[in-house]
């Protein structure tokens, strides 16, 4: 007997499946999953969905960032099934129609990544911080860019290549 | 030989020709390819340092839902070893028998259907151990210590004698921590047989020797064997070896008949990819009063695990960094049962640097002389080791353009004279090289019917900027616009590339380059000259050159014709030729080949009462030689500085004392700066192409790290008057 | 991480009645404390419910306090209107912790149940943790400590309780509204509490089946000034070494009211009422913060990689205590 105010897995108690609904960059999916997967490898293992990045699996280096409602969140710790019914934004929902972001075109042109791996959590970090108004300063760039690790050391070119987005006003141009 | 004048094209910042790939996450690295059918691994590892393993539990993970198989040291496969390269040989085998000899060490390898499955079932194999007492302290007097490992000790002069009678002596004891390479990219293998060939995608900077590797511990033909890796995900020397747990997915999908796929987990980064190995450092500093280098005496011992090798000859840069007529180097490494160490961007240099400029600054103070004039007094326009001129050396420029952008001569000279409310603030310089380094290195070049060039190596771009720099070299030596240059790299199938290592990727990989784009341009000039139909009918081979697309007479482009033109004339649908490149040979150029240099300049901010240091600006002044692309190469010296400041300040890899657990092997306990730690860097770059090779490139991956902590050290015993050397100077060495 | 049943509630009471019938289940707020230590292997529940659809995200001021949401993020807090006029120590608190990701994620339900960041604790592999596996030892003691408390501790445990925003709200004499099964009680966040050295595998008074719905904050009197000092290695990203949330009421040079809390020493968030005895009615001086600073840390138990917390933890205060009353000689 349970109480409809709480909702169980599809089957059956105990079970440790479930179906989730995933909304993600506008479209939907539907994937039968264990309930141990995260959200990050959800994207990355069952969608394809490859930009997002595990750098550490434990909420620590920022290369999972991906909006959910808009905010900026860590996959790696948000279970799939917690992301149900939330719109889910990642690196492959950030480009426009007509060509990349502005913070994607500002990361190219101040060099604001070496190998790679860290921008799409860079990125995502980026554009969800100015939508939050903290692109004021480099000060605050580097205060609110600060959960995302960069191994490389990029860090002088991301605070610039924001620094510029921000500027250019672009950053509501696609979200 | 002679030297390839800067042009337009060669030198510009543009924009890395991977970014929109990078911009977007399409991108794919080691850890985003897939396979269908694919099975997922997850490691075992020891829980002890030493010993033997007296029993493996496997039933409860091979009963786990999902589970394939479980490998361990009792069903595992033997295999060989790999090779021997330039940086030793190759580690034992992987389960090879029940020794443990580090916490960490792979015990076993569990495949199932998820990730999921795997990493649990991982959990439920249990292994008892017959544990030894391991030797952990680096100054254990039982660990077994290999003497001059790497045959580089240098000794010169007579140094007991002229220590005694030098004017001044300065001696210290330095200790660098163990830092962990640390990526951002988990490392990742994804391993697939058909048949007896192997393909395997890689976390590699060098995929011909896992290639030689796996062929050689599975027995197979190299040919038999590729190795992908088109992007990398950070490097910083950590994937400079075909490590165990490459090995062990390539065994478990052989012995499945799956495709496997490991990607580590974070805390396994800290055991199963290298780091770089912590050291003591023993330095005497004999000079003269007015500031000459009499002796130097520099002795290193660093920490090595049982099983591998690692090149850290942490002293060896002393012996030619400065004028001075007696020098002894000497370096040792210490046996312990610790994970594998292995290079960390600057290996040895890194740590070698902090104690030389440390105790230099040492010596300015107490001789009372400015620590900048002081290197400038020893500075050297030769190798002292051979008397050769150096192929490039504009350090004393970098002193003098740097110390100017700075703003060195504002620094009030008394330590602790300079305030800022509650900070103190203090300016401190280092000199900077590393030391050159190159192995033979090949790369092909090919143009099609249409015009457009296809370069390619089996190389890797770490970050650095391979991929872009060498389609602006190749676009340059085949005149052709840089987008009608593809350069690919990342593939064993290609040829054998050297390693992103070292700083000597972009010499030797740009050398072979320019030969192989020479030698193409050379089949199409030679085609064109023999056929009566070609303006370029009996040009001889010096008189042709190459722009726009065109082969033509030197200085006049209308006298020739299309690449596209020749090809079709021929019935030829490509052209391609093969190049290659070697280290020089010092008595052929009469020159002792120069890495880079740099001179670097630090302002911190050390709070009066609690001890938090925080660094408010970088000055870097670097000889990289002929810069490919300003862009690029100036995020090399930016990357190189933060990491710097990380192992200044942060980094301290810290290995439980009593059982030899990594006490801090998370993104949360091991500290790497983050953006709020860094301010602006500036980076310029002096000097001439240098005069070794024909591209006149100087690598610049690591000279950026190199000099940061001690300048870092430095200023802050000019903000506080406290002498650190013991790396990473925190709070708690300054209260 | 172990299977799970994954249970997604909506409301709060089922959710109290689902743990009392099951001992061994666990709730799923932020995420942020709960799922790493399950990837860890260290807490392996066979039932977890997700509580995040719970209705309890309000902040709400009612007169001179403020009713926060168990299932407020954060940043949703750091960003209410009254935590930036009357609460700067607060909101002070809450931006000098995690990232902004991960505080869009963690709750101040959760941030106040947060685990120790110990890695002894965090890794099963580690066979002595007596908060882990109560009686079998501390390998913290006797290997790598720098991250670790110095107050409420012995040598059975040194974990840190390593949030800010406690040690903010300790000061502030903030109050938990608790849900169980015979109804609601509310704890001081002083009481809430249990230190390591009473007993490590026990961090605070809440029952396996009961559910923290709100934190009630009671508003400093409008001319009191607040703030909070962390000191860490990093400018951003990192747990303190040492912290200090300080509020003052300041008339005429003397000190009429005066909260403290220490963050980063204690296996609990630190109210250092002691410090608080000194200030009380004393002038504004450097001196009195001095003294202030003193009567604090006198319990401190330290091993050698914790030893500087008790010098740095000082003068933490004392620093702190000058700028939030201007008051540098």
């Amino acid at each position: 007997m349970r109480d409809v105010a709480s909702e169980r897995d599809v089957d059956r108690p105990g079970t440790t499946e479930r179906v989730v609904t995933l909304d993600v960059n506008g479209r939907s999916y539907t994937l039968r999953l264990d309930t141990r997967v995260t959200l990050l490898d959800a994207l990355r293992d069952r969608l394809g969905l490859t930009g997002t990045k595990k750098g550490c699996d434990q909420g620590a280096c920022g290369a999972c960032t991906v909006h959910l409602d808009g905010r900026r969140v860590l996959a790696c710790l948000t279970l799939a099934a917690q992301a149900e019914g939330r719109a889910i934004t990642t690196i492959e929902g950030v480009a426009g129609t007509e060509g990349p972001h502005p913070v994607q075109r500002a990361f190219m042109d101040h060099d604001g990544f070496q190998c790679g791996f860290c921008t799409p959590g860079q990125i995502m970090s980026a554009v969800a911080l100015m939508a939050e108004g903290r692109a004021g300063s480099d000060e605050e760039i580097r205060e609110f860019m600060s959960g995302n690790l960069c191994r490389c050391g990029a860090y002088p070119n991301i605070v610039a290549a924001v620094r510029e987005a921000a500027s250019g006003g672009g950053y509501d141009a696609h979200l | 030989m002679s030297t390839v004048e800067s042009r337009p094209l060669v030198g510009a910042g543009v924009n890395r020709v991977d970014g929109p790939r990078k911009v977007t996450g399409t991108a794919p690295y080691p850890m985003d390819f897939s396979v269908p059918g694919q099975a997922y691994g997850a490691l075992v590892q020891s829980t002890v340092s030493a010993g033997r393993i007296i029993r493996m539990d496997t039933e409860e993970a091979e009963r786990s839902p999902g589970v394939i198989s479980v490998l361990t040291h009792e069903n595992a496969p033997q295999v060989g070893t790999g090779p021997t390269t330039v940086l030793g040989e190759a580690p034992p085998a992987p389960l090879r028998n029940d020794r443990v000899m580090h916490h960490g060490q792979h015990i076993a390898f569990v495949v199932a259907e998820t990730p999921e499955q795997a990493a649990a079932a991982a959990r439920l194999v249990h292994a008892e151990y017959e544990a030894a007492e391991p030797l952990l302290d680096l100054q254990d007097p039982r660990a077994q210590h290999l003497v001059d490992p790497w045959k580089m000790d240098h000794s010169r002069g007579d140094v007991s004698a002229a220590l005694e009678a030098a004017d001044v002596i300065v001696r210290g004891t330095y200790f660098t921590a163990d830092n962990t390479n640390n990526p951002l990219g988990l490392f990742a293998t994804l391993a697939a047989w058909e048949e007896d060939t192997l393909t395997v995608h890689d976390t590699s900077q060098w995929p011909s020797m896992v290639r030689t590797t796996l062929a050689m511990v599975f027995g197979i033909p190299e040919s038999s064997v590729r190795v992908l890796v088109p992007y990398v995900g950070g490097g910083f020397g950590a994937g400079l070896r075909a490590w165990p747990h490459v090995i062990l997915t390539a065994m478990a999908a052989r012995t499945t008949k799956r495709p496997v796929k490991l990607v580590l987990t974070r805390p396994q980064m800290f055991t199963s990819v290298g780091h770089r190995p912590s050291g003591v450092q023993w330095l005497s500093v004999g000079a003269s009063r007015d500031g000459g280098l009499v002796a130097l005496d520099h002795r290193s011992l660093s920490s090595l695990s049982m099983e591998d090798n690692d090149y850290e000859p942490f002293s060896h840069g002393t012996a030619f960094a400065y004028q001075c007529p007696n020098v002894i180097t000497r370096d040792q490494q210490a046996k312990l049962n610790i994970a594998v160490p292995t290079s960390m961007r600057a290996p040895a240099e890194a740590q070698g640097s902090f104690a030389l400029e440390s105790a230099l600054d040492e010596l300015a103070y107490t001789l009372r002389m400015d620590p900048l004039e002081l290197r400038i007094r020893n500075h050297t326009e030769v190798d002292p080791r051979n008397g050769l001129p150096w192929s490039g050396k504009a350090l004393l420029e970098c002193y003098e353009v740097g110390a100017r952008r700075f703003g060195w001569a504002d620094r009030s000279p008394e330590p602790r004279s300079m305030r800022d409310g509650n900070w103190l603030v203090g300016y401190g310089m280092a000199s900077a090289m590393f030391p050159y380094f190159a192995t033979p290195c090949m790369a092909e070049a090919t143009v099609n019917r249409d015009g457009s060039a296809f370069v390619r190596s089996a190389a890797t771009d770490i970050g650095t900027g391979t991929y872009t720099v060498m389609a602006q070299l190749s676009a340059e030596e085949l005149g052709l616009p840089l987008d009608k240059v593809r350069f690919d790299l990342g593939d064993s199938d290609m040829p054998d590339s050297m390693m992103a290592g070292g700083s000597g990727l972009t010499g030797a990989l740009g050398n072979a380059v320019h030969d192989a784009c020479r030698r193409l341009v050379g089949l199409f000039a030679d085609l064109a000259r023999g056929d009566a139909d070609s303006p370029l009918l009996g040009a001889s081979p010096e008189d042709v050159e190459v722009s726009g697309g065109r082969v033509h007479l030197a200085g006049r482009p209308d006298r020739g014709e299309s690449y596209a033109d020749i090809l079709a004339r021929h019935g030829l649908a490509q052209l391609t030729a093969t190049g290659s490149s070697r280290p020089p040979d010092p008595a052929e150029i009469g020159m002792s080949p120069a890495g880079a240099y740099g001179a670097k300049f630090v302002e911190v901010r050390v709070d009066a009462d609690l001890g938090i240091v925080r660094v408010a600006r970088v000055v870097s002044a670097i000889d990289g030689g002929r810069i490919l692309n300003e862009k690029t190469a100036r995020s090399q010296i930016i990357g190189g500085t933060v990491g710097g400041i990380g192992m200044a300040l942060f980094e301290d890899t810290v290995t439980d004392p009593r059982t030899g657990r990594i006490a801090n092997g998370t993104f949360g306990d091991y500290l790497v700066a983050v953006n709020a730690d860094i301010p602006e860097l500036d980076v310029i770059f002096v000097g001439e192409p240098d005069r070794g090779t024909p591209t006149g490139t100087k690598g610049v991956g690591e000279v950026g790290l190199v000099g940061i902590a001690p300048a870092i050290a430095n200023a802050v015993y000019h903000a506080t008057g406290k002498r650190i050397r013991d790396l990473p100077i925190t709070i708690d060495n300054l209260l | 991480m172990r299977t799970f049943e994954y249970v997604r509630a909506t409301d709060t009471q089922e959710v109290v009645r689902m743990l009392a019938e099951d001992p061994s289940a666990s709730c799923l707020a932020g995420g942020t404390t709960q799922l790493d230590l399950m990837k860890d292997g260290v807490l392996e529940p066979p039932t977890l419910i997700d509580i995040t659809r719970l209705p309890l995200h309000g902040i709400e001021r009612r007169g001179e306090s403020l009713h926060v949401g168990a299932l407020a993020t954060m940043e949703e807090l750091a960003a209410d209107s009254t935590v930036a006029e009357r609460l700067p120590v607060v909101r002070e608190a809450l931006l000098l912790g995690a990232s902004v990701q991960l505080r869009n994620m963690a709750t101040i339900g959760g941030n106040l149940l947060q685990r120790t960041r110990c890695r002894y604790f965090r890794d099963p592999a580690v066979l002595e943790c007596n908060k882990r596996a109560p009686g079998t030892g501390c390998a913290a003691v006797q290997g790598a400590a720098r991250m670790h408390a110095v107050l409420g501790v012995n040598e059975n445990c040194i974990a840190l309780h390593a949030s800010d925003l406690a040690v903010a709200l300790v000061a502030l004499d903030a109050v938990v509204h608790i849900q169980g099964l015979s109804g609601r009680r509310t704890v001081p966040l002083t009481e809430f509490y249990v230190t390591a050295d009473e007993s490590p595998e026990r961090e605070n008074v809440l029952e396996h089946a009961e559910l923290i719905t709100e934190v009630e904050i009671p508003l400093p009197p409008p001319s009191a000034r607040s703030g909070y000092l962390k000191v860490r290695d990093r400018v951003s990203y990192e747990f303190a070494l040492t912290s200090a949330a300080v509020v003052l009421v300041v008339e005429d040079g003397t000190i009429r009211q005066a909260r403290v809390g220490l963050g980063g020493v204690g296996s609990k968030p630190w109210r250092a009422y002691e410090a608080e005895h000194v200030l009380t009615g004393a002038p504004a001086t450097s001196a009195t913060f001095q003294d202030a600073s003193e009567a604090t840390m006198r319990d401190a138990w330290t091993v050698p990689g914790t030893a500087f917390k008790v010098p740095l933890a000082r003068r933490t205060l004392v620093r702190e205590l000058q700028t939030v009353s201007g008051v540098t000689a």
